[in-house]
């Protein structure tokens, strides 16, 4: 026993690069923290797990600090997965918690694979994460209804569970959100759906987190920010707060899981906590909205109508976005590769164009622009 | 006249060709092996190009982590065994902009120094293989542990990466004395954890600490303790500015956080200069830090004063 404990000590330390007593010591020594924030926890479903509305991403995050100071600040839910950075990640988790394991939450995430081989990566997780439970396993980005209702996928996590290797399953998300909520929201196969979720979003899937909710899933957002803003395009405005508190507004969602990689990230995060949405929250997603609104489309899938003539609008819409949102035009080269093998129908330049966006943008400004990146081509 | 163009045209088209081939513009689909792959081998899925906009579909969340590192496209392709077809093969080559990045994201994935000699660094283990080289970042991933095999499929496509880009200069200047091998990495932003220390390299040294263990029955040592030597780590970083006068201003701001959140030492090693901070950091440790130039370079994490002291001061010479 002692000899495994060393060995992942050991391992540990190899991986993570970090010299966890050092830090400990230091920690327990020093004793000035300024002022903690007000902390708000809500339920996560039908789990009952008592979770801070602004919880961690930790994906991104490369040092252990910024967990220990997340962990300071009281926030008690964090979201990792097997896969990033091979499992780094799962470790630093592990590393950090430690002696802590029955004050936090941890969520954790498998891919659908042949049982021998899930099995194999659940018991790597908990390997990593030094612990002999996980509190959330989720699917690793499902995509399609089907996957959300796959009887044999439920039958694994229900072994999982039976077995004490996790309390609580579900799936996460990136795209097609709103229909699996709902699909999610027939069975009782999933107690957690963590989602791609902000205020750029459409109602369909405003209204597909409620149907799930109700149903008794508990709904974690993720990529609350919109990808994240260029401060310096923006007269240097920064609304990470005010999209944070925004999507905390809607009581069905239980925890956001902001992904942060500093100290100030999480303080900025965690002081939203407890801070009713704002005027001047108000404003400042406003002005963010009106920097995006009429110059760059999101992909926000909230496009009204189609082309009567087959225009294909999104993949132009994506061309236009890649030259005038990401200023990327070698993006726009490889799209037009891909475009320029299809025959696809041009834009015949109506009066008035048959798709709308909901955000305003001018879809016929926008196919033009497509259409000169096409000739240019 | 005609051969006179002729031969401009010949030169310019040179030009542009080594122009292509010096900076390593190639296309990605080329370094895909497709048929010159060991006997017993297909390709069956791919290659597929991903993109800023569709790396998630193949990569879930993980896709934040390589646009932090200034992802421009990737390629996937998987490749089977004849015979067993659950043997399979997984690449992925990332064109990752230049040879920092690339470094950068293949030094946030090796787990631990086990170079395979492939690229301009590498990791090799049972079921997987990874190098950069230029701005690629290549990783293989073998459902079978099959070392020998991953290692040849990977100089395969080294092979064909005409980037020759040297290693980051910045690699060179952390000191090798009591370096953990392969441990040097690059993060593109929030280094120690701190947005105000923005992007820069972290190395992880070794040192040897006396440890006093209290010994469980009493009664068989007098004193009730024994000392024992253990390894430690710390760590020296190099945070990387536009000019001095950030690098000032980032000290600056560390000063203040240690002054409310830690501790600050008066007692500065003389041959820092004047623009050195010393104290204690609530999340690190013991911290020494100086700016020199665009840079603030510092040790974090140690024990030893000595050890921290002596490692910063070679650190520092070796700055340019």
């Amino acid at each position: 026993m002692i000899g495994r404990r060393k060995f992942i000590k050991t391992i540990s330390s190899a991986l993570l690069g970090i010299a966890a007593p050092n830090i400990l010591k230091v920690r327990s020594s020093l004793g000035k923290t300024e002022k903690t924030p007000n902390l708000e926890s809500r339920t996560l479903g039908r789990t009952g797990l008592k979770v801070t509305a602004v919880s961690m991403g930790v994906m991104n995050c490369s040092d252990p600090a910024v967990l220990f100071r997340a962990f300071d600040l009281g926030i008690n839910f964090y979201d990792t997965a097997d896969c990033y950075m091979w499992g780094r990640n799962e470790e630093m988790v592990g590393k950090v918690f430690r002696g802590k394991r029955e004050k936090v939450f941890i969520q954790t995430k498998v891919h659908p694979n042949i049982e021998k081989k899930m099995r194999a990566s659940v018991e790597r997780s908990l390997r990593r994460l030094r612990t002999d439970y996980i509190d959330v396993l989720l699917w690793h980005n499902h995509s399609f209804p089907e996957e959300v209702s796959d009887r044999g996928l439920f039958e694994f996590m229900e072994k999982m569970k039976k077995e004490g290797k996790t309390r609580f399953t579900g799936f996460s998300a990136h795209s097609h959100m709103a229909s699996l909520l709902r699909e999610a929201a027939k069975s009782n196969y999933h107690d957690v759906a963590l989602v791609s979720y902000n205020f750029t979003h459409s109602r369909n899937l405003r209204e597909a987190v409620v149907i799930a909710a109700q149903s008794g899933m508990g709904i974690i957002a993720m990529k609350t920010q919109a990808g994240g803003y260029k401060k310096e395009r923006m007269g240097g405005l920064t609304p990470h707060q005010a999209a944070l508190k925004y999507i905390l507004m809607d009581q069905n969602v239980s925890a956001a899981v902001p992904g942060v990689t500093t100290i100030e990230q999480i303080e900025e995060c965690a002081a939203v906590m407890g801070n009713s949405f704002t005027k001047g929250n108000l404003n400042s997603l406003k002005q963010y909205q009106s920097f995006l609104h009429g110059r760059i489309c999101t992909m926000c899938g909230g496009c009204v109508g189609e082309c009567p003539y087959g225009v294909p609008h999104h993949e132009l819409l994506r061309l236009a976005m890649y030259h005038d949102g990401y200023e990327n035009d070698s993006l726009v080269r490889e799209s037009l590769q891909i475009v320029t093998r299809q025959e696809i129908p041009r834009c015949s330049r109506c009066m008035s164009c048959s798709v709308i966006c909901r955000r305003g943008l001018d879809i016929r400004e926008q196919m033009q622009l497509a259409q000169e990146l096409l000739v240019r081509s | 006249m005609f051969h006179r163009k002729f031969t401009i045209l010949f030169i310019l088209t040179g030009i542009i060709g080594w122009y292509g081939i010096s900076s390593g513009v190639i296309d990605l689909e080329s370094l895909v092996p497709t048929e010159e792959i060991p006997e017993g081998w297909a390709l069956i899925e791919g290659p597929q190009i991903y993109t800023k906009k569709t790396l998630f579909e193949h990569i879930d969340g993980q896709a934040e982590l390589f646009f932090k590192y200034g992802f421009q496209k990737s390629i996937f392709a998987i490749y089977q065994n004849l015979k067993v077809q659950e043997n399979q093969i997984e690449l992925d080559i990332y064109d990752m902009g230049n040879v920092l990045h690339a470094f950068g994201i293949f030094s946030r994935f090796r787990s631990e120094d086990r170079p395979m000699g492939v690229g301009l660094d590498s990791f090799l283990d049972g079921s997987s293989a990874l190098f950069y080289k230029g701005k690629y970042f290549v990783m293989l991933y073998a459902t079978e542990p099959n070392p020998s095999l991953l290692k040849e499929w990977a100089m395969k496509i080294s092979l064909r990466i005409l980037d020759h880009s040297a290693l980051p200069k910045e690699i060179g200047y952390f000191p090798k004395n009591g370096l953990k091998p392969g441990s040097i990495q690059y993060f593109p932003e929030g280094l120690l954890g701190y947005q105000f220390l923005k992007r820069g390299f972290q190395g992880t040294y070794i040192e040897k600490v006396e440890v006093k263990d209290e010994v469980e029955d009493k009664a068989k040592v007098k004193d009730g303790d024994e000392t024992k030597t253990e390894t430690k780590e710390f760590h020296l970083f190099l945070a990387i500015f536009k000019n001095s006068q950030e690098a000032m201003k980032a000290l600056r701001i560390y000063r203040d956080d240690l002054f409310k959140k830690g501790k600050i030492d008066i007692a500065i090693p003389t041959q820092l200069g004047a623009n050195a901070l010393k104290g204690e950091d609530p999340y690190q440790g013991k911290v020494i830090t100086v700016q020199k130039g665009p840079y603030l370079l510092g040790v974090v994490g140690f024990e030893k004063e000595k050890d921290g002291e002596d490692r910063l001061v070679e650190f520092m010479k070796n700055v340019r």
